[in-house]
């Protein structure tokens, strides 16, 4: 299946506490979340997001703390997946957790503008930049973490599991 | 040969997936106010029971004002409620919880050690990035998500993919005024926020050998600053002298069958990590971040750093936009940087011998003037200890507040913040943007360094003040 939507392009570094700062985590509602998903980096994103769009971003995306409530709020804002040249660890597991799909793609990433239109087919591993007419390879995601998202999560998963199929 | 980390991640494999991912039992799991409510709920509508409840204890530290009247009224509802479920969560699953009005309250990461509940050769996790810090005890320690701490509250296991390993030695020793906070600060400056992603850290060498658990704590903590989930110290006799006697911590015949296990909890001579560091500690000076990543951290002498001598065009790009969010300019001397706020607490360095280090240099002198400075004690048990000292009297002679324990100012989720534009001196672990409050401006630093910049009212070498 292709997804298609925006680029939202942001740097390196982009860490929890800006895509969901900490005042609003006495909250665990996505959409309550998704309002006010990166706004301390860029006001425009909740706002104007629509459903499909693509973060894009550099190295170690994610970083910081171990908050669920960041790949909520991406995941409810809209956001189809979050593709980057690096993701931070905890953010990574949480994000398949959340069975929001995440792809590092380095290559991609440089070839990418904010507002380009982007094309993503995740089970062949495929981005295309329609904007710049440009395709890329995003790594596939690991089987483990696939089957996860498949699921729709780690306890979709598991509720699976013990059913037995 | 196996290293530490290994021999103890060995030990807690219950299954191990084709493709290496491990399913580890978990020996210990901590839960606070904020990641963990979802848990529960989800939990109730699986109609799943928490396993086993005696592995856990329960702590509220995020959201907790730390105002004296905190027992009597908490201002945000949704602060009240979250304190409240975790309360409740507890009670029905028969776990222990350190409420408001426990002595042993505080900071979820401090109180488990200070109670004897973090042990050499264990598995513990909690929902909070900054659990790393409990692997100071030779120990597998990590911050997991909310979907994982239900799962460990439902299975007492966690699946995980086996990290590289690096080990990284601090040698030498560090030097006047220098401490643990600047070690870890120097590390990461070096290896970058993302230069220990997918790793386990060891450190090891004379540095750390040297150190207490306070200081083995704090370079644990901030392990996570550096993209590492676990950082890890093997257990030494500075350990078990910090253990012996805890109230969790085994007794008489076990205290001796757990120390003669605990004692080969190293890694062998012959160990290989995948990645290797060393940091010279008697080179270490007194560290202080200028921009809004960890890795921002330079030596207090030094000056705020030119994006545009950088080479890589997105490092320049970050750099530029640190500087317009903390409105410093190129070539600036950090000690000429005026701060508003200073903040001593944290998981980071809010221990009894962060306190202690703090109130010396505090000792006789005043908060400059326009300065507000917090100490917020880690836990019930270190501001105790603190006052049978004289460190509260200290503090407050010299013009700090002295506050109940809690995340306080580091996080910018309870009442303790930045206002926008504010800039503070702050022992904690995290320069992001907002991080303190949105628009709030932080430099990390130690504990002695935000001391010194309480009474001069700009950032300042603390070996100068001690000095002069």
């Amino acid at each position: 299946m292709e997804h298609k939507g925006k680029a939202w392009k942001y740097g390196d570094d982009v860490d929890t506490d800006v895509i969901i700062p900490a005042r609003y985590l006495n909250t665990s509602d996505p959409a309550e979340l998704a309002k006010h998903c990166m706004e301390d980096i860029d006001r425009g994103y909740a706002s104007k997001v629509s459903p499909g769009d693509f973060i894009v971003a550099g190295k170690n995306f994610g970083c910081g703390s171990s908050r669920e409530h960041a790949p909520i709020a991406i995941k409810a804002s809209g956001a189809s997946a979050v593709i980057a040249r690096s993701f931070a660890r905890i953010f990574y597991r949480n994000a398949f957790n959340m069975g929001l799909p995440i792809f590092e793609a380095p290559d991609a990433v440089d070839g990418i503008g904010a507002g380009d239109v982007l094309a993503l087919d995740m089970e062949r591993g495929t981005l295309r930049n329609e904007t710049t007419k440009k395709q890329y390879k995003v790594a596939p995601v690991p089987p483990f973490m696939r089957e996860l998202v498949t699921a729709g999560g780690l306890l979709n998963y598991m509720a699976s599991r013990r059913k037995g199929k | 040969m196996a290293t530490i980390f290994r021999k103890i991640w060995d030990r807690h494999v219950v299954a191990e997936r084709d493709d290496g991912t491990c399913l580890l039992y978990v020996d210990r799991h901590l839960i606070h106010e904020v990641t963990s409510p979802q848990a529960f709920e989800a939990l109730r509508l699986a109609g799943r029971k928490v396993r086993r409840p005696l592995s856990l204890l329960a702590v509220p530290d995020h959201n907790v004002p730390t105002s004296p009247d905190r027992l009597e009224h908490i201002e945000d509802p949704d602060s009240r409620k979250q304190i409240e479920t975790l309360r409740e969560n507890a009670r029905s699953a028969g776990i222990t919880l350190f409420d408001i009005d426990d002595v042993r309250q505080g900071i979820v990461h401090i109180i488990g050690p200070e109670n004897g509940l973090i042990l050499p050769g264990i598995t513990a996790v909690c929902g909070d990035s900054h659990t790393a810090t409990l692997g100071a005890f030779g120990a597998i320690a990590f911050g997991i998500g909310t979907s994982e701490v239900e799962h460990v509250l439902a299975t007492q296991a966690i699946w995980q993919k086996r990290p590289r390993e690096m080990r990284i030695e601090v040698a030498g020793d560090l030097g006047f005024g220098v401490t643990a906070k600047d070690v870890i600060l120097a590390v990461i400056a070096k290896i970058g926020a993302a230069g220990g992603t997918g790793y386990a850290i060891e450190f090891a060498g004379d540095g750390i050998r040297r150190m207490s658990m306070e200081g083995r704590m704090t370079v644990c903590n901030m392990t996570i600053e550096a993209g590492a989930r676990f950082g890890l110290v093997a257990p030494d006799g500075t350990t078990l002298s910090y253990l012996e006697g805890r109230p969790a911590a085994p007794g008489g015949a076990q205290w001796e069958s757990a120390t003669a296990d605990w004692r080969t909890l190293r890694s062998d001579a012959s160990s290989r990590f995948d990645r290797e560091e060393t940091i010279d500690a008697s080179r270490v000076d007194p560290q202080v971040t200028w921009g809004t990543s960890p890795e921002d951290a330079l030596p207090v002498t030094g000056v705020v750093p030119d994006p545009s001598d950088h080479p890589d065009p997105a490092v320049r790009a970050r750099r530029e936009r640190a500087l317009r969010y903390m409105d410093l300019a190129p070539g600036t001397r950090l000690t000429d940087i005026p701060v508003d706020k200073v903040f001593i607490g944290s998981c980071t360095n809010a221990r009894i011998e962060d306190l202690r280090l703090a109130a010396g240099v505090a000792r006789g002198r005043k908060v400059a003037d326009g300065v507000t400075a917090l100490v917020v004690p880690g836990s019930g048990l270190v501001k105790r200890q603190a006052e049978r000292e004289g460190i509260d009297r200290i503090f407050t002679e010299a013009g700090f507040q002295w506050r109940l324990p809690g995340c306080s100012m580091c996080l910018g989720m309870n009442p303790d913040r930045l206002k926008p534009g504010e800039r503070c001196a702050s022992t904690s672990n995290r320069n992001f943007e907002g991080r303190q409050g949105p628009g709030g401006r932080t430099h990390l630093m130690s504990p002695m360094m935000a001391a010194a910049a309480a009474v001069t009212g700009r950032i300042t070498d603390v070996r100068e003040v001690l000095k002069g």
